[in-house]
């Protein structure tokens, strides 16, 4: 089970989220540990892959409002970036953003265990 | 709405609903809200309508995400604004962009918190405002509308018309009143809940019209609703089309009708022309084949003169402005017609109007019971000549009178009579008292009561306007009267159609079986008094012998 210091120091704004979550640790990490199992990722993934830039786009958006509110920063730093870029349908390469994404989350699994 | 919702009950729990697919989001909402609300939770678009649809009366707001996996939450916010039945709950969205508040704002959401989360205290805040607002809005809604139908009550409908008329300056425009023929009849026969219902649905009908028309509608009172639409000219179709539609879902026989004022002088106060509408749907109360009445000046010009004398009546009694005419009435018996007595008939002198017609104003003071104090006042006037004849001729001319349906109601009729007789020291026999035959038809037992027992203080009764009403001819053998006076139209189309007297004989045959004189009123020709006293009519009275006179020279007629 993953610890507060743990998630601040993989850089988790805790500060900013605990407050959120009425300063209650447990419920916090709780709520990380499922953030982290979101299918919301997959599908972002096998949006992009497909280069389907309004689903994709609907799945960043998704995201965006759980790393936002969890104050994830590692994750949600390339998903806000990701976000923005998709809502205009930039006609761009989203797989290093998606690798980005996908390798922050996957340390944060690790840690949840 | 038919009565105030209970959520509004301050001890109960409002139903909030939360509509968001992703867990962490639901989970914090949740933790914020539980301890005030009572939660819901969707996760789509459809579960969301689904819970939103069937619990519309108790929800007291809605949490929506705008990104859904199948319906997008602006389309649901939509649906929901546009739906009658749902627009009224608040709706706070949940978004991450600044560009979805505002365009979710403009769809009619009432507020929106932003991802990531503002503090809890914030989102709490933000929907207990939201909730509180729509609440306030319900009870204002409360009471501008009637409770009934759920249309506007008649204040809050004149100041919505008012707002109409400045968008619509220029355009004609129709003030309708709609009204339920004998409504009160409904209710009797069927019970209220039945007319409540009707009334529902009646006012559904109209809202529904009213809004097809481009117009605004409101309950106005009881049984009547009214109407101001952009004008037009098929209002019948209109009308028959409410009625056809209650008639056919309450299985009833109810019978709509509406007053127009089309084309409404917008100079007019606002209530003024709804009157005018009124005034035309009062014109066709009685009239079972009439669905539309159209307003028109000269309606309202007798309206008005109406009004005038009704106000003016009390003066015109103090100031005797009412002159008691006498009109003489001869018995043709003999070869030489002998003055037998005389009818009294009351005229009116208004000091700006003129001679006014009793045509117009008895059948006006009829409908109000105001004729019980000229009737009166005529009976008073009617015995102080007898009087005055007696004492300046020395011989007694009994008079007859009019007396009213609404006198006989009277408990004190028979004293005000015998105390008038007292007072002028004449006989009870001098004064004959007129009753019309349909009063007899109408509430036969009393009418019978009252009559036998003035018959028995020894008044002489005259059954007024015969052959109008339908006197069974069982009831005539044993009703007290005096004398027959046939109606004065017999004596009109007898005459008028090739000497066809069938009638009046028949008239006369009663008469005679019941062995009392007719007397037939009128009568404008020799010919025609020739004819009548050929057929047996005893008395007979009408501009052949004179006109109605004052009682001078009434006198001088007598001493001729």
């Amino acid at each position: 089970m993953i610890t507060l210091e743990q998630l601040r120091a993989w850089g988790a704004d805790t500060d900013e989220a605990l407050p959120r979550c009425l300063n209650n640790e447990a419920f916090y990490l709780r709520l990380v540990g499922k953030a982290v199992a979101e299918p919301s990722f997959d599908r972002l993934r096998e949006a992009v892959e497909a280069g389907d830039l309004d689903k994709a786009f609907e799945q960043a958006h998704a995201l965006k409002g759980v790393t936002g509110n969890l104050a994830l920063t590692p994750i949600d730093r390339p998903v806000r970036e990701m976000t923005e870029l998709l809502r205009s349908r930039t006609d761009m390469d989203y797989r290093p953003l998606l690798s980005e994404i996908m390798d922050r989350r996957a340390e944060l699994m690790a840690l949840c265990g | 709405m038919n009565g105030m919702p209970d959520l509004y009950a301050e001890d109960r729990k409002r139903f909030v609903l939360i509509v968001e697919d992703e867990y962490v989001n639901r989970e914090l909402l949740n933790t914020y809200l539980e301890n005030d609300y009572e939660l819901l939770f969707a996760e789509t678009g459809t579960e969301a309508l689904e819970i939103i649809r069937s619990r519309s009366e108790t929800l007291s707001l809605v949490l929506l995400d705008l990104i859904l996996p199948d319906i997008n939450g602006l389309e649901i916010l939509r649906r929901i604004k546009q739906d009658e039945d749902l627009a009224r709950i608040p709706i706070i969205v949940l978004t991450s962009d600044i560009e979805s508040e505002v365009e979710s704002l403009n769809a009619g959401a009432s507020d929106f918190i932003s991802k990531p989360y503002p503090r809890h205290e914030v989102i709490m805040a933000r929907v207990r405002r939201s909730i509180e607002l729509s609440e306030n809005r319900d009870l204002i809604r409360w009471t501008e509308r009637d409770h009934l139908t759920g249309l506007f009550n008649r204040e809050y409908f004149y100041r919505f018309a008012e707002q109409y008329d400045l968008f619509h300056a220029k355009e004609p425009t129709d003030a309708i009143v709609v009204d339920i023929s004998h409504f009160h009849m409904i209710n009797e026969r069927f019970g209220k809940a039945y007319g409540d219902e009707m009334l529902r649905k009646i006012g559904a009908e109209i809202l529904r019209m009213s809004r097809l028309y481009g117009g605004i509608a409101c309950r106005r009172e009881a049984d009547t609703f009214q109407v101001y639409c952009p004008h037009r000219t098929d209002h019948d179709v209109l009308v028959r089309q409410i009625t056809d539609a209650v008639n056919k879902e309450l299985h009833g026989h109810v019978r709509l009708r509406a007053g127009i004022y089309a084309d409404v002088d917008k100079s007019l106060e606002m209530e003024r022309r709804f009157d005018h509408a009124k005034d035309a749907a009062d014109a066709i109360r009685n009239s079972f084949s009439t669905l539309v009445a159209v307003y028109d000046d000269s309606l309202h010009e007798k309206e008005v003169f109406a009004e005038r004398l009704l106000d003016d009546f009390h003066d015109a009694l103090e100031r005797k402005q009412f002159t008691v005419f006498f009109q003489p009435k001869f018995d043709i018996r003999p070869d030489k017609p002998v003055l037998c007595g005389a009818e009294a008939l009351v005229r009116w002198k208004h000091p700006e109007l003129g001679m006014v017609s009793p045509g117009v104003f008895i059948p006006l003071f009829e409908g109000n019971g105001l004729i019980r104090d000229l009737d009166n006042y005529v009976w008073r006037e009617a015995a102080a000549q007898i009087r005055a004849w007696k004492d300046t001729l020395g011989r007694s001319v009994p008079v007859s009178v009019n007396v009213s349906r609404v006198d006989m109601m009277d408990p004190d009729l028979a004293d005000t009579l015998r105390g008038i007789v007292i007072e002028n020291g004449i006989d009870f026999g001098d004064l004959h008292l007129e009753i019309t035959e349909s009063a007899y038809t109408q509430d036969a037992k009393q009418i019978v009561e009252v009559v036998s027992s003035l018959r028995e203080m020894g008044f002489r009764i005259e059954m007024d306007d015969f052959g109008s009403g339908y006197s069974s001819l069982n009831m005539l053998s044993t009703l007290p009267i005096d004398a027959l006076k046939l109606d004065m139209l017999f004596i009109r189309t007898a005459f008028s159609e090739k000497g066809n007297t069938r009638m009046i004989e028949i008239t006369l045959d009663i008469s005679h079986s019941l062995s009392v004189p007719m007397i037939a009123e009128g009568v404008e020709t020799e010919d025609q008094m020739l004819a009548l006293r050929k057929l047996g009519c005893d008395i007979v009275q009408g501009y052949y012998f004179a006109k109605p006179m004052p009682a001078e020279e009434f006198s001088a007629f007598l001493t001729r």
